[in-house]
């Protein structure tokens, strides 16, 4: 580069950075450069990359839902707490819910209050609407609830049935409710970008941009007051780029993992940067193929879940950010307490090498010379899978390797592409891999996830609805039907005690760490977090959840 | 004319491949969108979501490949391109739309001006042999057989994180809506800045060379030497004689690089995290997109044809040589 050419680019580097500095203000723009609490502005994102203007509340896939901001602009009828799934759900469009006829039938009671942000009120007609709307387009109804009877009773919502809605329960209580009188003129609803949402929540849209999207407080709101004026989403292109964001300042909330978050995030600013991620009631863990010998063997899977250190995964690949398990129900806690069978509340997943190879000799396996051998005398060996790029599994699957070498099980790790591997996994074409599972308001979704023999598929058929260990146990297929259709706390409580037997003695999938509803956060603009203290919601800002944190916040007295 | 005709057959047969490939491509990868999706959700996407999501994306018709084939190139002719999986139920030339013309703004400029620039210095180089231009070459050469994903890296390692001059990705600063404003333009050529100084660095000495070499080649051609023989001036001999007959293969080459103003971005894109279409092609692979991924192969494909009918056309319309041998 000739010294001509670089005084140049030296030049217009500050050129441009005197421009960038200097530039003003105009309408569209005016008070961009403004942020922060004193002008009542959050901020907050995810790594997503650029989106498209598409404000559907009930598509996945919609920038609404993938930012997150379909939750201050429609409302559910009651606001669920995904980390404490036992209490009550608040109130919310509905004053009350009442079930009947064991979980077959549900009367929402709807608060007079709520009106639309175009000032209409929010009747029963409008929620009668919107189940009627997800009853008629599958794909909408992305909980898959068999609606059956749709009515309205004077100021009540009616619906029934055909069999007991116990483990939907929560879904159905927050499902967003959308206005009729804009929803019906719509042709298409599943394909329908909204781009002009009209809710009920205390926000609506400003400007939506592929890379930020920005909602004001409406004036109007019918349930409280608003101190946050401004939301704006960000959309970062990768996990750096949200990172920087989160370290800097620019961005207040989000969830990102970070591996080092303690360097990157929290030191950058110790008084106001903080993460809280506690869990709801999913679990990750290592999925055995239980078709695959010697793991069809339950005494095997059995002590190898005894000598995996939960401990070191939770410390060493999860960053400390996804909590520890500590009983080997697999029931994270302390979100699942109150489920816990009493031959459990007390247990461990301290590893027991001990305890595992007592288990094994008495199964018939041999261990000679650091080499397992099953009863056959072949040696045990193993294939752990991931995807490349996954960091926290994959050291996870090496701290399990290091784990199981005690009681002479050889194990490889090997990666693959994510669809690679999503295919394998959904056709059972694997030994062991890390996987999560479904989460829910009881233990339930975990379990029939993992066990359920109902949704089992064949080697080579693809298993996307879960199961894919191709685990089969007619008890615990059972004990799954039971809990779902039972008619008293009694019998639930019975099915979900000989689901966690099974799931301990069975150990069809190792569960190495809670998944987390998580957050990172700071303090310096807003305060009136959740946290383990005030846990009234999960931190995560893609939950229903965000629209009581948002009300919840308070500007941090400067 | 008949050179004319050939030609347009050619490219109209060549269309029909690469447009029938592009149907088939995406259609052999491994992997299903709806896996993508639920992998990119990690557990946060319940396994009930999907039924609801085989619906919403069509996915749950079994439908054989010769209809899909027959609808696709109906689709086509009507200019629809479907709708993406990824940002479902947006249609896809929305998507391209709102990503184009980044890509359109960033590469096009850049490559215009490394075409301007490089042929300037070929210019002079060829003509005045033996001068320090000379020296640019090597440094230019090895500047531009750097990998240019490395280059970009550098220069944001350099110029973004060490001293922060310059945004280290990203099209515009994220506070500001994409309006036609003082506030946005700034800030969307600022964040220009990085990406299209390395693009002209590496794009540079390809001009150079091609344009010096041919300037060499012109100098010692009878009419140069007659024309500084009338004593014309040196400006006037080195670009109205030698210089108006050596440009003659850059200037087709520069119409082959408009074709790959779409298609060559990817990596600049990638590095840089620039909202184009390269970028966008990026996600779309990840997200097992098919939608999406063949609007962007079609835009690449169709708009290199195109610069090649352009090349061929410019070429036949400068130079009366090829006209005589076609």
């Amino acid at each position: 580069m000739s010294v001509r050419r670089r005084t140049t680019l030296r030049a217009v580097a500050a050129a441009t950075v005197a421009v960038a500095l200097a530039a003003g203000c105009s309408n569209a723009n005016s008070g961009a450069d403004k942020g922060g609490g004193a002008a009542g502005v959050l901020t907050l994102g995810k790594p997503d990359g650029p989106q498209t203007n598409n404000s559907n509340p009930f598509l996945t896939t919609s920038a609404g839902a993938v930012l997150g901001y379909r939750h201050m602009i429609y409302e559910p009828l009651a606001m669920t707490n995904m980390i404490r799934p036992t209490e009550k759900a608040d109130p919310w469009l509905a004053t009350e819910w009442a079930w009947e006829d064991n979980f077959t039938k549900v009367t929402f009671t709807l608060d007079g209050r709520a009106k639309w942000a175009d000032g209409k009120p929010l009747t029963a007609a409008d929620v009668e609407f919107t189940f009627n709307l997800l009853k008629k387009h599958p794909a909408l109804n992305g909980d898959g609830i068999p609606f059956d009877g749709i009515a309205v009773k004077g100021k009540q919502v009616v619906l029934t049935f055909q069999e007991s809605q116990f483990v939907n329960q929560n879904k159905i209580i927050q499902t967003f409710i959308v206005p009729k009188h804009i929803w019906e003129k719509v042709d298409n609803p599943e394909t329908w970008p909204n781009r002009n949402p009209v809710g009920s929540g205390p926000y609506k849209l400003k400007t939506f941009t592929p890379q930020t999207t920005t909602l004001t407080a409406t004036p109007t709101y019918w349930n409280g007051d608003t101190k946050v004026k401004e939301l704006r989403y960000t959309a970062y292109n990768d996990n750096s780029a949200a990172t920087t964001a989160l370290a800097t300042g620019k961005m207040e909330w989000s969830f990102v993992f970070m591996p080092n978050h303690k360097q990157l995030f929290i030191d950058k600013d110790p008084e106001h940067h903080q993460l809280w991620f506690p869990s709801g009631l999913g679990v990750h863990g290592l999925w055995f193929n239980t078709t695959r010998k010697p793991f069809d063997n339950p005494a095997l899977r059995r002590a190898m879940a005894m000598v995996v250190d939960r401990k070191a995964i939770h410390v060493q690949a999860q960053a400390t950010l996804y909590p520890e398990i500590t009983n080997p129900t697999g029931i994270p806690l302390p979100a699942g307490e109150p489920f816990l069978a009493p031959e459990y509340e007390n247990a461990t997943t301290k590893p027991d090498v001990a305890g595992a190879k007592k288990v094994l000799a008495e199964a018939g396996f041999k261990l000679s010379g650091g080499v397992l051998k099953d009863p056959g005398g072949k040696p045990v060996t193993l294939t752990l899978t991931d995807p490349a790029g996954w960091n926290d599994y994959i050291t996870g699957l090496a701290i399990i390797k290091d784990n199981i070498k005690e009681i002479g099980i050889e194990a490889k790790v090997k990666t693959q592409t994510a669809e690679a591997w999503g295919t394998d996994v959904a056709n059972g074409n694997f030994d062991a891999t890390l996987h999560w599972t479904n989460s829910g308001a009881t233990p339930y979704d975990m379990y029939q996830n993992i066990m359920d023999g109902a949704i089992v598929q064949p080697i080579g058929k693809s298993s996307q609805a879960g199961n894919f260990g191709r685990f089969k146990n007619p008890e615990a297929t059972a004990a799954l039907k039971e809990y779902a259709g039972a008619t008293t706390d009694a019998a639930r409580t019975k099915a979900l005690n000989t689901l966690q037997k099974i799931f301990v003695e069975q150990a069809p999938m190792i569960p190495t760490a809670a998944a987390p509803v998580g957050a990172e956060f700071s303090t310096k603009n807003w305060i009136g977090w959740p946290s383990e203290a005030n846990p009234y919601a999960p931190p995560q800002h893609t939950q229903r959840t965000a629209l009581e944190i948002v009300l919840n916040l308070k500007p941090s007295s400067k | 004319m008949k050179y004319l005709l050939q030609r347009l057959a050619f490219y109209a047969v060549t269309a029909w491949a690469a447009i029938t490939i592009n149907f088939l491509i995406p259609r052999l990868m491994p992997g299903d969108p709806i896996q993508a999706l639920l992998s990119r959700y990690q557990g946060q996407l319940d396994t009930k979501a999907i039924d609801s999501l085989k619906a919403l994306f069509g996915l749950d018709e079994q439908q054989s490949m010769w209809q899909q084939y027959t609808d696709y190139w109906a689709h086509l002719l009507d200019g629809d391109l479907g709708l993406s999986f990824t940002f479902f139920p947006t249609p896809v030339s929305e998507v391209i739309g709102q990503s184009l013309p980044w890509t359109l703004a960033l590469v096009g400029t850049t490559t215009l001006i490394s075409f301007v620039l490089g042929t300037g210095i070929g210019v002079y180089s060829g003509w005045k042999r033996g001068s320090w231009l000379d020296g640019l070459l090597p440094v230019t050469t090895f500047i531009s057989s750097i990998p240019y994903f490395w280059l970009g890296l550098v220069a944001i390692a350099v110029f973004a994180e060490k001293w922060t001059l310059f945004p280290n990705s990203g099209g515009y600063d994220n506070a500001l809506v994409p309006a036609f404003d003082w506030p946005f333009i700034s800030s969307a050529l600022y964040h220009a800045v990085l990406p299209g100084v390395t693009i002209v660095l590496s794009a540079v000495a390809g001009w150079i060379l091609g344009m010096r070499n041919m300037m060499v080649t012109v100098s010692s051609e009878d009419y140069v030497m007659v024309a500084q023989a009338k004593g014309l001036s040196e400006r006037r001999v080195m670009f109205g004689y030698a210089a108006r007959n050596a440009v003659l293969p850059n200037i087709s080459g520069f119409a082959l690089s408009l074709g790959f103003i779409v298609g060559g971005t990817l990596l600049v894109e990638m590095v840089f995290t620039y909202p184009g279409i390269g970028f966008q092609l990026l996600q779309a692979v990840g997200a097992k997109d098919y939608p999406l991924m063949q609007g962007v192969f079609l835009i690449i494909t169709l708009s290199v044809l195109a610069a090649n009918l352009l090349a061929d056309l410019v070429y036949a319309a400068l130079d009366p040589r090829t006209r005589k041998e076609a």
